[in-house]
């Protein structure tokens, strides 16, 4: 049972660690600024969800499980708000950093 | 009540993040009154949704979640990357204040599309690692989902391109 537990959470933080590397890929291959946010947004919020996935069943207490799935929810939700205003920012031309 | 419930629910995610530490409650006390003052000015009157249909939309949210992320997986990782990336304009129907940050942020964390602007308070500028698929239809079930967990209905015919 424990060896069947471990392998299960060493394949989902294992495939998380994957979708994280793929989207740091996409971020160099990628041509433009917005098409790098998709693989920001979309790589890293599957692959921190199958990290936490993967280290739910080790959590100490629910506590800490709780926190666990927070962390996923707060970054899921700052990424898809940061992601928005990044892109909105860039449309518009009125970043400071955008200057050219 | 229900500011009592706002706040009991910010001191519950205090005790998440810090523990059983009391020392913690010098900050976690402004904390969680700035919290709730500021979830007051922000929420407006939005209704909340209830639990069944939220774990209804939390499951849909999920399996979407993993397409999103093997879809752009799959692009990247292929030696010619398969995209045409272009800008669509989707009109927005939802009123709740609440449903339409969820519907924007949604658009960002589900398969091929990413949020850009919202114009006019209804047209939302969305990016589309693919846009030479029509993205309306699919917006369009997301919107209706989003819709009826803030139990707004939208009827079928009006979405659509601006």
């Amino acid at each position: 049972m424990e060896i069947l537990l471990e392998t299960v959470s060493l394949l989902l933080v294992g495939a998380g660690a994957f979708f994280f590397a793929v989207g740091t890929l996409g971020l160099v291959r990628l041509p433009d600024l917005f098409c790098r946010l998709h693989a920001l947004t979309k790589a890293d919020n599957l692959g921190l969800g199958l990290v936490i996935a993967g280290l739910l069943p080790w959590a100490a207490d629910p506590f800490l499980a709780l926190k666990l799935v927070l962390i996923w929810l707060l970054v899921m939700l700052s990424g898809a708000t940061g992601s928005y205003l990044i892109a909105k920012r860039a449309l518009r031309g009125d970043g400071e950093d955008l200057l050219e | 009540m229900t500011i009592a419930w706002r706040l009991l629910g910010f001191c519950g995610l205090w005790l998440i993040f810090t523990g059983w530490n009391p020392g913690s409650w010098m900050i976690g006390v402004p904390s969680v009154l700035l919290a709730t003052w500021a979830y007051g000015q922000l929420v407006g009157d939005s209704r909340a949704p209830s639990a069944a249909r939220t774990l209804g939309f939390v499951l849909f949210f999920l399996r979407e979640s993993v397409r999103a992320g093997v879809d752009v997986a799959s692009r990247i990782l292929r030696p010619r990357m398969r995209i045409s990336p272009g800008f669509q304009t989707y009109r927005m129907r939802l009123a709740d204040p609440s449903a339409r940050v969820l519907f924007i942020d949604s658009i960002s964390l589900l398969p091929g599309t990413l949020s850009a602007d919202l114009v006019h308070r209804e047209e939302i500028r969305v990016h589309a690692l693919d846009a030479t698929l029509d993205l309306a239809p699919e917006l369009a079930d997301l919107e209706r989902r989003v819709g009826r967990l803030f139990g707004e209905e939208l009827t079928k015919e009006k979405h659509g391109h601006v």
